[in-house]
């Protein structure tokens, strides 16, 4: 379902993603981890166009995201990591106009507005501006939003950062969830995270994949079988 | 379509979610009923004092210029600079639309509310074109009906302007109001007269002007959603447009400084905006000239714009 090919990018000089390959089969959900800095966000960035890879490929269901990059974003719903909303706007308004932004028929953007809305749990907030919303209801409108056009992928970026324990623990569950209609690609640098909602996790560290496979073949790649200690011994210096 | 048309409408609406566009509104509408007053004294006034063209009135003076080049500014402004400054544009660029349909929407949102600055304009028609009306052509059934036109214009413009959610109920009685003005006509019809309406005052400057201060406001707003496009604060893009738009009103100066027939002068008529409306359009004069420029302006502000915005991926 995504596939990347030598993936390379450079902020000028610096190479914040470098010779990055991988694959993601429809219908899993995908850990992308790696530490702050790693090139998780850029990647995630080049996947849905908001930037253009200085070389390398990336087709979405074999949408190539540089030559096809509206068919390609047409099968993305996208979480961006600080989930940047209208906060002028009403949370139903929000999510009719993003229907409406993704190319949804005017009868079909209600139910879809409904049905995302009882999914993200947004029923009671509904006529609430989202500038009035505290960070976990707003995290919620942005996957509302990536759900809306229903599409086949959805790549989010932290879904669960700044979010109160309780929060974290639904939306893994409703991440899960998610895992059985959509092919999911999550980022995140919270291991227990993956270990609760992924099937396979790729680790990612100075820009270039260090590691990829399902939960058990990564926990088998280290003596204790903790993906913990497998991320710490990849990707700090300071334990090696 | 459908996704540039959602995108207008939500950023034509924002404009009234902030209160930047209600200062600009009253502050214009201030200025402009100055203007009207002063060629209202002027038209009324008696002896050998008093104006031909009262729209000249209206659209000269460095006072009306300087707040006008304010405006456009205003306006644009947040369209980009706003979004990379709060971080939505990630989410605007990220969704299924071509970036000149981003640039295109926002910029015919932000034409949209230009036009609604100029809509008290309209109130000042009957008095600056002396419009006189036959009283016997207007008979009770076609007051009804230009009563009922006029509802059902301002009702289908309220469910335009309105959120996506509650159109329905605007343009059910604009619906209502075109066919009551319908029904008014019928009546209307085997009266001898019809309503007529004559001007004392040459009304064709009332269009000439219009066209005029319409174009200039493509020109003005492409400038200014340029600026934005670039910057990543809206107070620096409001600076440097106004500072762009300043160099009309330097023209202008220039223009009133040299002597005609120096090449200074003649570069700098180009530019000059005001004398533009002083000498042609508020005289009822369609200069192709100036709308050339104008229209050239507009368009390559907004190609820069459109690249601009493409730029950002490439960095």
């Amino acid at each position: 379902m995504i596939t990347v090919r030598n993936l390379t990018k450079y902020y000028g000089d610096y190479p914040a993603v470098r010779d990055v390959s991988f694959h993601v089969d429809a219908g899993k959900v995908v850990g992308f981890l790696g530490p702050n800095g790693a090139g998780k966000s850029t990647t995630m960035r080049i996947l849905t166009g908001y930037l253009t890879a200085t070389s390398g490929q990336a087709t979405i269901n074999g949408c190539d995201v540089f030559w096809n990059p509206i068919e390609a974003r047409r099968n993305i719903g996208y979480l961006p990591e600080s989930c940047p909303l209208y906060t002028e706007m009403r949370v139903d308004e929000y999510l009719l106009f993003r229907a409406g932004l993704k190319g949804l028929p005017v009868r079909d953007r209600k139910i879809r507005a409904q049905f995302v809305m009882e999914r993200c749990w947004l029923k009671e907030v509904r006529r609430q501006l989202i500038g009035t919303l505290s960070k976990g209801y707003r995290q919620r409108v942005g996957l509302a939003d990536a759900l809306i056009a229903n599409p086949p992928v959805l790549i989010l970026d932290e879904p669960t950062v700044g979010l109160d324990p309780t929060q974290i623990r639904e939306t893994r569950k409703l991440i899960k969830e998610l895992g059985q209609e959509h092919t999911v690609l999550l980022s995140t640098h919270i291991l227990s995270e993956v270990e609760m909602s992924c099937d396979s996790a790729i680790i990612i560290y100075q820009g270039q994949v260090a590691l990829e496979g399902t939960l058990e073949q990564l926990k088998q790649r280290h003596p204790n079988g903790n993906l913990e200690d497998l991320f710490v011994s990849i990707t700090g210096a300071i334990d090696r | 379509m459908r996704s540039t048309l959602s995108l207008i409408q939500r950023e034509f609406a924002a404009y009234f979610l902030s209160p930047i566009a209600y200062v600009v509104l009253v502050v214009f509408l201030a200025v402009m009923g100055g203007h009207y007053w002063l060629a209202f004294r002027q038209l009324t006034t008696s002896g050998p004092v008093g104006v031909e063209f009262p729209w000249v009135v209206l659209l000269d003076g460095y006072l009306f210029w300087f707040i006008f080049l304010l405006v456009p500014p205003l306006i644009t402004m947040r369209l980009f600079a706003e979004e990379r400054g709060t971080g939505t544009l990630e989410m605007l660029m990220t969704a299924p639309v071509r970036d000149w349909q981003i640039v295109l929407a926002k910029y015919l949102a932000a034409v949209g509310f230009y036009l609604i600055l100029w809509v008290p304009f309209v109130f000042y028609f009957p008095i600056l074109m002396d419009l006189n009306w036959n009283a016997a052509g207007f008979t009770l059934y076609a007051k009804g009906m230009v009563i009922a036109l006029g509802m059902g214009i301002v009702l289908l413009i309220a469910s335009i302007v309105m959120p996506i959610g509650r159109k329905g109920l605007p343009c059910l009685f604009s619906l209502f109001a075109f066919l009551t003005s319908g029904v008014f006509a019928y009546f209307h019809k085997n009266h001898d007269e019809i309503p007529v309406l004559t001007a004392g005052i040459d009304p064709y400057p009332a269009l000439t002007a219009g066209i005029g201060i319409f174009f200039v406001g493509l020109m003005l707003l492409a400038l200014g959603i340029w600026v934005s496009s670039l910057v990543k604060s809206q107070m620096v893009a409001a600076l440097l447009s106004v500072s762009l738009g300043m160099i009309f009103l330097i023209a202008d100066l220039m223009v009133r400084l040299f002597p005609p027939e120096t090449p200074y002068h003649q570069i700098a008529a180009y530019f000059a905006l005001p004398t533009h409306f002083v000498k042609d359009f508020g005289r009822g004069i369609l200069d192709t000239g100036h709308l050339v420029l104008y229209i050239t302006v507009a368009v390559l502000a907004f190609f820069l714009t459109v690249r601009s915005v493409e730029s950002r991926r490439w960095q």
